[in-house]
């Protein structure tokens, strides 16, 4: 509804997206529900995991989640997002290609599209408060802070909660207690 | 709460404090329990929110994350809750993603989250708590509690609050009781005394103050109230004291009250003395117990009540009943009671007996009508004068007479005028008098006299009764009146004035004129008729009726006349004497005769009375023969009897129209008496004739009804007799007829014997001759007194010689026998007979002794027929009149037991049928004479002489039948003596009986002999027997009746001959002869 004044065209486009998305869901369930769920699961992070203070330029700064890479999500993470908010700031999805052009978000999703770059890109964003997520196998113990590993049907999740604390991040217990817990481990080249 | 005001005030009291404290406690309970139970209920809540949302916010990231492993950890975790059932978490979609459940607990999980919120049930919480994150839901979850901990500490608390209640009830209880005395005590001490007061109306009585504050204020207030009671108690039991006496003593007014039905609701003396009720027996009762039963069907109480409630009273006047039914006449006042608000309550009836002042009135009137009508109506005049005697109030009929009288007077004196005024009517002429005296009706001189009168009667107080006076009026008229006159007093006794009735008496006076002379003509008549009775010959009678009539009537002339209807000629009985040449000059002399002319005497003669009232023109013979003698009138009276005239009365006087009708009607009067006189003079001497007759044929008939008594008896007793003396009459004459070698003296003796029986026999069949009327004509036969004396007394020498000595007595006797006496006609047993009874008598006449006197002689004319007497003289008791004269009558008898009273009826009767006279000379002391008086027998016949019959010569078969065997004995030894047979038979049935064996054993009986009366079979049925079985037998009754058939001709069929009894010898062998004569000899055996 932000974009009201976009006039015809974003009826138009409604209209069109809403043929895709009826088309994707008939085609491809499995997969789209996967990623509902995950979706959910990176709107839930944000609700267990607090930033400090100096993660927002100012203190109605929206909570922006960027999406690296590939986005596997599609419509789902918008929908998910939509008219949510955390701890009272509007959520934003930034989608880019370029771990700068996603600096200044608050969680990075990165696609399965950056599993060669995650070594990079970690060490582009440095140690600025970003959650890290990605569905990665063992980006968590390699200095990732949450990724997602299906487990008889379901999804889980690893934490590794000592990235998070290199980067500020304070993790509810709960959300600990959910998760597995993993440490960094040393990349053999 | 009624019942709650129903309770004494102490148990009020206390059940207000006990009630008000419990529901203050129980209040209090129940809000704390209210409390705590919501208590409870908000903390379990609070507790369980809590708790849900511990684990809520526990389980929010397992929600979020969808673990299902961390979900179950965190439920697991509510063991430590045991109040937790079962819990469960459930995803946003509504799938289960946990569940927990306490071990061992019964608990179900919905499949479904259902709404938020909570829910009690069944001692259980249920929750649905929802569990967001961010403010958005992520998932629900459900808690199941048990809540019976909660219940269980409810229950403790109840118990202690019931506990407490309790507790705090009966220590309510216990200060309650004495709390409340302190308010209940004063007011149940009030309470008595009202009702103290109000039991025994004894308004001194005051209740005790206990305290200064309400309860003693009320009762003050309460005594204060008792003393006004008291004081107005006090006023009105003296008022109605007073009222009450005022109205019992009001004894004459019945006042009682009645309700608005008409019952009586109060009763005072009055009532009771007027009606007669006593009060406990009328109140209740209707008041038309005292209406008649006229007004009760007229519905008078209805009508009275319906009045007084209309217009407030009724009043009525009339009968009323008392009790027991008498009547009063009351005066009635109802009147309507009512309340002050109008409502009626009743009526008070006022009444008041007024019988005896209406019986006054009443009495009044009547006395009022009484004197008005005998004013009006009377015919007599009444007046009232004043002392000047001036009319003050005059009757009707008084005012009628003198106005006839004025207007008569009037019209007479001024003919053709006008009447005046006070003439025109009664009233005004009766106004008119008013005022004035009798000088309106009288002479100057009869006024004068009448106001002279009544100044007596005013100045002496003297009344005048029934004073008649001839009074002359106005008009000249002379007139008798009878007049009362009284002086008229007022109340005080003072003379006012007169008053009296007078009556108009002329009639009365002329008709006691006539009166007078009537009576004296009435006396006249009596005398005569009187003068007549005390004669009894025609000619006397008349000569008194004229001289009377002469000298007390008087006439000139009179005399009476004899008709003889078959000369048509008038003989003069009698002729005054007064004017005896008159008579002579009239040649009318006694036993003289008149011829009867055809007018005045005929008429006469015909039942007229005839006047001649002026003989001077007379033109008849008779008429002018009369006037010839100086006569001018006359009066023929006839005397008839049974309208047929016999002779005629006539009286003369020489004044012309001398005689009056009264005279007239006086002589044809004592005519007719006379004529009855002769008449009844007639019939007395015809009477006395009859009478005389009468009783001479009394006599006999009365005689000889007690002879056919006697002789009913006596016949029987003859039978009898004659039958018991039979064997002896036919041993003695069969000894005297068969024995010749007895001795003189033992003939003698049977001659005797032979004597006594026969006069036996004949005095038992003279027995029988009493009641007979014709006695049989026995043959009378010529008899010597002079020897029947002598026979006589050698049969009584018994009587006279023995017996009287053995009584020491001396009866003297002598005969004076008459030389020859004329023979006489008679049947010498009676005559002995009677003589020795008359000797009997004598004998008996004399129980001291005497001398007897038998005495014949001569009696009578010489020259006339001769008479014989014999004479039996006594010297003896002799007898009184009355003994004399009854002495003869059968039964009577003054020997008492001894006599039977027949002996000299007996003598009497033989005496009569000699035709002969008894006399008897007697009298008290001086001895009797009696005197037998035979006629001399005119024609002496030569006597007869008995020839004797012997025995028959025929020997005969003779059947003897008789119920007596003496008799059959008897006559069986006689007839066996004459040489007969003799079959004997005793009875009749055995006589016929052996009648017939005889025929059969053809033994031919040639004559029976039967007794008539005997049992079963009598003589009459024998003879007849024997008559059908042989006709030819000749059949001898034989009966003691045996007379008595013959001379009544009453021989019963088939008996050819009667014999008496007893038989004599002679006679049966005459009859045997008689019967063998007639009959053919029979085969007897010989």
């Amino acid at each position: 509804m932000k974009r009201q004044p976009a006039g015809l065209s974003i009826v138009i486009w409604c209209f069109f997206s809403l043929l895709a998305l009826d088309g994707m869901t008939c085609r491809a369930t499995g997969e789209s529900r996967e990623y509902q769920i995950k979706a959910a699961f990176l709107l839930n992070f944000a609700q267990f995991i607090q930033w400090p203070a100096n993660a927002f330029a100012t203190p109605d700064a929206p909570f922006v989640i960027g999406v690296l890479g590939d986005d596997p999500f599609r419509a789902a993470l918008d929908q998910t997002v939509e008219g949510e908010t955390v701890r009272s700031r509007k959520i934003v999805l930034r989608r880019g290609r370029t771990a700068d052009e996603l600096k200044d978000c608050q969680m990075i999703f990165l696609g399965k599209s950056e599993e060669a770059h995650v070594r990079e890109i970690l060490l582009r964003l440095g140690k600025s408060p970003v959650l890290t997520v990605s569905e990665i196998r063992g980006f968590a113990r390699r200095g990732g802070i949450i990724d997602f590993y299906p487990e008889g049907g379901k999804v889980r999740f690893e934490i590794n909660p000592g990235a998070a604390e290199e980067r500020g991040l304070k993790i509810n217990s709960q959300l600990l207690s959910l998760g597995r817990i993993v440490k960094t481990e040393k990349e053999e080249n | 709460m009624k019942w709650l005001n129903n309770l004494p005030l102490k148990r009020k009291l206390t059940l207000i404090i006990l009630i008000a404290c419990s529901g203050a406690l129980f209040l209090a309970c129940g809000v704390l329990a209210g409390y705590q139970m919501f208590d409870f209920r908000r903390t379990l809540v609070r507790d369980t929110t809590v708790l849900a949302d511990v684990v809520g916010e526990n389980s929010r990231a397992a929600l979020a994350f969808d673990d299902e492993d961390s979900a179950e950890e965190i439920l697991l975790a509510l063991k430590a809750e045991p109040d937790v059932l079962a819990a469960a978490l459930f995803r946003p979609d509504g799938t289960q993603l946990a569940k927990y459940f306490r071990p061992g607990a019964q608990s179900e999980i919905p499949a479904k989250p259902g709404e938020d919120g909570r829910r009690f049930a069944d001692g259980r919480l249920q929750v649905f708590r929802p569990v967001q994150l961010n403010n958005k839901r992520v998932g629900m979850l459900f808690m199941d509690l048990d809540m019976h901990g909660m219940y269980d500490q409810l229950r403790l608390f109840a118990f202690l609050s019931v506990g407490v209640l309790l507790g705090s009830f009966l220590v309510a209880l216990g200060l309650a009781a004495p709390l409340q005395r302190s308010v209940s005590r004063p007011i149940l001490a009030l309470a008595e005394t009202a009702r103290q007061i109000a039991e025994h109306r004894d308004y001194t009585a005051r209740a005790a103050v206990e305290d200064r504050h309400e309860i003693g204020a009320l009762t003050r207030a309460f005594n204060n109230m008792l003393t006004q009671i008291q004081e107005q108690n006090t006023a009105l039991m003296e008022s109605e004291e007073r009222f009450r006496l005022m109205v019992n003593s009001v004894g004459d007014y019945a006042i009682f009250g009645m309700d608005k039905e008409g019952r009586v609701s109060t009763w005072n003396a009055g009532a009771e003395q007027t009606l007669g009720y006593k009060a406990s027996e009328i109140i209740g009762n209707y008041g038309s117990t005292f209406h008649t039963e006229e007004d009760i069907a007229a519905g008078k109480l209805a009508t009275g009540l319906a009045t007084a409630t209309t217009t407030g009273f009724f009043r009525d006047e009339g009968w009323r009943v008392r009790k027991g039914g008498s009547r009063i006449w009351a005066t009635i006042t109802l009147t309507s009671v009512r309340s002050e608000d109008g409502k009626l309550r009743g009526f008070v009836n006022v009444m008041r007996d007024i019988t005896a002042r209406r019986q006054a009135e009443v009495a009044v009137a009547y006395e009022r009508d009484l004197l008005t009508t005998l004013l009006d109506n009377l015919p007599d005049s009444i007046y009232f004068k004043d002392r000047a005697s001036r009319y003050v109030r005059l009757s009707k009929s008084k005012v009628q007479k003198g106005l006839a009288f004025c207007v008569n007077r009037h019209q007479t004196e001024n003919p053709g005028v006008a009447l005046p005024e006070h003439l025109t009517s009664l009233e005004n002429f009766g106004r008119h008098l008013l005022g004035k005296s009798d000088d309106e009706f009288f002479a100057p001189e009869d006024a004068r006299t009448v106001r002279e009168e009544e100044e007596t009667i005013v100045s002496t107080g003297n009344p005048i009764l029934g004073k008649v006076e001839r009074t002359t009026l106005l008009d000249g008229k002379n007139a008798w009146t009878m007049s009362t006159k009284m002086p008229w007093r007022d109340k005080e006794g003072h003379i006012i004035g007169t008053f009296g009735t007078s009556q108009d008496v002329t009639a009365i006076k002329e008709t006691e004129h006539r009166l007078q002379s009537q009576l004296e003509r009435l006396g006249l008549l009596d005398k005569i008729t009187r003068a007549i009775g005390e004669r009894q010959d025609l000619n006397s009678i008349f000569q008194v009726v004229i001289r009377r009539l002469e000298d007390q009537l008087p006439i000139d002339f009179g005399c009476i006349c004899l008709y003889d209807t078959a000369d048509n000629e008038l003989t003069v009985a009698v002729v005054g004497t007064r004017n005896e040449s008159l008579a002579q000059s009239i040649r009318i002399i006694e036993r003289g005769k008149i011829e009867v002319d055809e007018n005045g005497l005929a008429r006469c003669l015909r039942g007229h009375l005839v006047y001649e009232p002026d003989l001077a023109g007379a033109s008849l013979a008779f008429a002018q023969r009369l006037a010839g003698g100086g006569l001018r009138s006359v009066v023929f009276a006839p005397m008839q009897v049974e309208s047929q005239v016999f002779g005629i009365l006539i009286a003369g006087r020489r004044a012309a129209h001398s005689f009056s009708s009264g005279e007239c009607e006086f002589l044809k009067q004592l005519s007719e008496h006379v004529a009855l006189a002769a008449h009844q003079t007639r019939i007395l001497t015809a009477l006395q004739q009859a009478y005389d007759d009468l009783r001479q044929t009394q006599q006999a008939v009365m005689q000889q009804e007690r002879l056919r008594a006697l002789g009913q008896m006596a016949s029987g007793i003859a039978h009898d007799i004659n039958n018991a003396i039979s064997p002896v009459a036919l041993y003695v004459e069969s000894m005297l007829d068969s024995e010749p070698n007895l001795s003189a003296r033992a003939r003698d003796y049977l001659g005797t014997i032979q004597h006594a029986i026969d006069d036996v026999a004949q005095t038992v069949a003279r027995m029988r001759e009493f009641y007979r009327q014709r006695e049989p004509q026995l043959a009378l036969t010529p008899v010597k007194l002079n020897h029947i004396c002598r026979q006589v007394l050698e049969l009584t020498r018994a009587r006279w010689n023995d017996m009287a000595q053995q009584r020491g007595i001396v009866v003297k006797v002598e005969t004076d026998l008459a030389q020859d006496p004329p023979t006489i006609l008679g049947i010498e047993s009676e005559i002995r007979e009677a003589l020795v009874n008359i000797v009997f008598n004598a004998v008996d006449a004399m129980p001291e002794g005497g001398t007897l006197t038998l005495k014949t002689g001569i009696a009578g004319d010489v020259s006339k027929a001769r008479h014989v007497s014999v004479e039996v003289i006594d010297t003896g008791s002799g007898m009184d009149e009355d003994t004399r004269r009854r002495c003869l009558e059968p039964f009577f008898t003054t020997k008492g037991e001894r006599g039977t009273g027949l002996g000299l009826a007996m003598v009497y009767g033989i005496v009569r049928r000699h035709n002969a006279d008894i006399e008897i000379e007697s009298a008290p002391g001086k001895g009797t004479t009696m005197r037998l008086v035979f006629p001399e027998a005119v024609v002496s016949s030569s006597p007869q002489t008995v020839t004797p019959v012997g025995p028959l010569a025929t020997r005969l078969r003779i059947l003897i039948v008789d119920d007596d065997p003496l008799l059959i004995k008897s006559l069986r030894d006689i007839l066996e003596m004459d040489g007969h047979i003799v079959i004997a038979a005793n009875g009749g049935q055995e006589g016929i009986e052996a009648f017939r064996n005889s025929l059969q054993r053809r033994e031919v009986i040639s004559v029976v002999i039967t007794d008539l009366g005997m049992p079963y079979v009598d003589g009459r049925q024998v003879a007849a027997a024997i008559k059908a079985n042989s006709p030819s037998t000749p059949v001898i009754l034989l009966t003691g009746w045996g007379s008595r058939l013959i001379a009544e001709n009453d021989i019963p069929p088939h008996v050819d001959r009667v014999l008496n009894k007893p038989p004599k010898l002679r006679q049966l062998r005459e009859a045997l002869a008689e019967c063998v004569s007639q009959t053919p000899p029979t085969q007897g055996p010989t």
